[in-house]
């Protein structure tokens, strides 16, 4: 049983647990489920804080939202108790920086909220009153989206952390939207299934985030984005209206699927309270190969033959390029297990039978080496070396930082392109300590990554928006997985049409007439 | 895609620590990495060497010998054109496992395939098992038989550079286990599963 167990989900925790943000920096034990202690003590470590916002970012203005007055607390503390109303600037101050610490607001009211309907009526009061509202769950995301801009008050969803039913038979899981992703991950796990979502921040990330975020993650490739394994959303509008549509179908065409207006839209349409997503199986074979190739030609043809051969097995295809390896091997000591090669491939299944996922992927080495596509490999599926190998790919965010400053870009091409960025950008940032990608090859999406000694504003100009325009040549997008969030609004355009950009506003208006959600993000 | 006239694939076995992996990377890259690691599931490499003017590339799967990992199942040695199975002339235990390796060898591999016993370590002072057993050992079940030193670089090019040749005589004479990994078509077969006695109950 024990060994069963080891061959399960088990191995997707024990190769997952070094991960950190959603490309992989590790995060502190967070095991209190409270991420703003980690924060506080980071801060006070850290020492320096992000200069705020709106002297940052100058050019954007405050909206006409009221300023919190004691009226707003007492009700808020009327609503949720004492306790629940967070308004201690040192305690607010973790709320207030995102991860990256690349932005902070100035927020002096955290609401700590249990039930949809307090939910509600906090959303209510907000819109009645004009207050503007930043919904907040893990805050681990990369564009500045989780927290507010000036004083927006947080509504932070980590008391809503209730598992409600999980359906062993159809494998459908209803949980609160604050429930921390590996704690689901562990619950359907002990019944041998499992959350088909695996990023980084797992620790800490919470499902409603990840919805709100359309997270992508390690697996994507073989089980979908969340549009699909969504099954359902129950979500609080602006005026505090609570749209219920938590339908645990997997088929249901009965109008409009308005839950997918909320798997995405980063918490500007409303605000996700509870989810029912569908979890496959837990797989009961693993396998990981290592592949070591000779160009961006034959990684493409290795990636038609692992799509081929390996077929309903193939969960995860990601690509390395050296510098990208060499970041890790060299600042993090850690070692590869082959040597050194221009690009490097890791393939890993996920199956039911170990012979049958054992024999596929040989048959897939195999074909690969005889067309002389893989100069050199490893392959195992003995947890201990499939998680050292897991650790390379997902620690190099972690070793470009040793770097010194790191320009990060999350961008979809169609795989015929998903490298050529690269040598591109490397010519035109003649200064950079290193220009290098990665990715979810799989789902086209690739990590471009530049790293300078320490940030420079000409770098920054050279780069942007020529790796934008670029982008939208071929047709890609700005962002793949990362989302807008604040950062990013001003290059929308690039990848989506007037006319969609114009929809977009009209639906925010529609939904959100007084601009209440998570203002100055995502629409531009 | 390089130009080649054969392709063989060579897979080495044999107990954990007689130096498996260090022949290969002696043969492959020249080097002798000293304190290596056990090797954890398979590895695998390319070698284009040349014979006789043409070009003949060696696929290598280097494979786990500890129990535990010991991952490498039927398919592996399926599709083998040789087997190299080394032990450690310093080292008793690791040829008394022979017969072990052998009955697996039997089981899964062509009957066909190219067999080579290889004795390894002869730089040792404390040889265990004298030349004249190992071979003798070799003679009996038929194999090529081999003393090596992957640290001195001792008769590795040798062993290589011998199978390269003998495998492409084998397939000039078309001698060699022909199979082909792609080769699978959906013209699948179906079995009828039934239990009969509940069928003639039916009917």
């Amino acid at each position: 049983m024990r060994r069963h167990m080891l061959v399960g989900g088990a191995a997707r925790r024990l190769i997952g647990p070094f991960l950190g943000s959603p490309e992989g920096r590790p995060f502190p034990p967070n095991n209190n489920n409270n991420p703003f202690e980690r924060s506080l003590r980071q801060l006070s470590g850290a020492g320096a804080l992000p200069q705020l916002t709106k002297d940052r970012y100058p050019q954007v203005k405050r909206r006409d939202f009221a300023e919190l007055n004691e009226k707003h607390l007492g009700y808020f503390k009327n609503l949720l108790g004492e306790n629940r109303v967070i308004t201690d600037k040192d305690e607010c101050q973790g709320f207030n920086i995102d991860w990256l610490k690349s932005v902070r607001g100035y927020s002096q009211c955290i609401l700590k909220p249990k039930t949809t309907q307090e939910v509600s009526e906090i959303l209510k009061f907000c819109n009645d009153n004009r207050i503007a509202v930043c919904p907040q769950g893990g805050n681990t995301g990369l564009v500045g989206g989780s927290v507010p801009v000036f004083d927006e008050v947080v509504l932070w969803t980590g008391l809503m952390n209730d598992i409600i039913s999980l359906d062993e038979n159809s494998g459908v899981l209803v949980c609160q939207s604050g429930c921390i992703l590996e704690n689901l991950e562990n619950f359907a796990d002990e019944r041998d299934l499992m959350i088909p979502l695996d990023l980084g921040a797992k620790g800490s990330c919470h499902i409603g985030g990840n919805i709100s975020t359309n997270a992508g993650g390690l697996r994507l490739l073989r089980y979908g984005n969340l549009h699909g394994s969504v099954l359902g959303v129950e979500a609080v509008k602006a005026d505090g209206e609570v749209i219920d549509c938590t339908s645990a179908l997997k088929k249901d065409n009965t109008g409009y699927h308005l839950k997918h207006l909320f798997i995405g839209s980063e918490g500007t349409l409303g605000v996700v309270t509870k989810v029912a997503i569908q979890c496959p199986p837990k797989p009961r074979a693993l396998n990981v190969a290592f592949l070591g190739l000779e160009s961006f030609d034959d990684v493409l043809a290795c990636l038609r033959q692992a799509k081929r051969q390996l077929g309903e097995i193939l969960s995860s295809c990601e690509l390395i390029d050296n510098p990208s390896l060499d970041a890790v091997t060299s600042h993090l000591n850690l070692k590869s297990p082959i040597s050194v090669y221009p690009f490097y491939m890791l393939i890993e299944t996920h199956g039911s039978s170990c012979d049958h996922d054992e024999e596929k992927m040989h048959g897939f080495l195999e074909s690969c080496m005889s067309d002389g596509l893989v100069r050199d490999g490893t392959t195992t599926n003995e947890i201990g070396k499939m998680k050292a190998i897991w650790e390379l790919r997902e620690s190099i965010t972690e070793g470009l930082l040793h770097d010194g400053y790191v320009f990060k870009y999350d961008i979809s091409l169609p795989t015929r392109e998903f490298y050529s960025l690269v040598p591109v950008m490397r010519e035109r940032v003649k200064d950079a300590v290193r220009v290098c990608g990665y990715g979810h090859l799989g789902d086209g999406n690739i990590h471009l990554q530049v790293t300078l000694k320490e940030f420079n504003e000409e770098v920054l100009r050279i780069i942007e928006p020529f790796i934008y325009e670029y982008t939208a040549k071929l047709r890609g997008s700005v962002s793949a997985e990362h989302g807008v969030g604040f950062r990013k609004p001003k290059y929308i355009h690039y990848s989506k049409s007037p006319g969609a950009i114009n929809l977009m506003k009209q639906l925010k208006v529609m939904m959100d007439p007084k601009g209440i959600l998570n203002p100055y993000k995502v629409i531009p | 895609m390089d130009d080649y006239k054969f392709l063989f694939k060579v897979v080495l076995v044999g107990n954990a620590g007689v130096g498996k992996t260090c022949l290969v990377r002696r043969f492959t890259q020249g080097l002798f990495p000293p304190g290596q690691g056990a090797t954890i599931g398979v590895d695998f490499m390319i070698k284009t060497v040349e014979v006789g003017n043409e070009k003949v590339k060696l696929q290598i799967w280097d494979t786990a010998g500890q129990e535990r990992f010991r991952s490498i199942t039927q398919s592996y040695y399926r599709s083998a054109h040789a087997l190299i199975l080394v032990y450690d002339i310093s080292s008793q235990p690791t040829f008394d496992c022979l017969p072990d390796w052998l009955r697996e060898i039997e089981e899964y591999a062509s009957n066909k395939v190219l067999r080579i016993l290889v004795g390894n370590k002869i730089d040792r002072e404390d040889r265990e098992i004298p030349a004249d057993v190992g071979e003798e050992f070799a003679e009996r079940h038929n194999m090529y038989y081999l003393e090596t030193s992957a640290k001195e670089s001792d008769n590795v090019e040798k062993l290589f550079m011998q199978i390269a040749e003998d495998l492409m005589k084998q397939a000039r004479t078309r001698d060699l286990p022909r199979y082909d990994s792609n080769n699978q078509t959906l013209d699948g077969k179906t079995s009828t599963i039934s239990d009969s006695s509940c069928c003639s109950r039916l009917q």
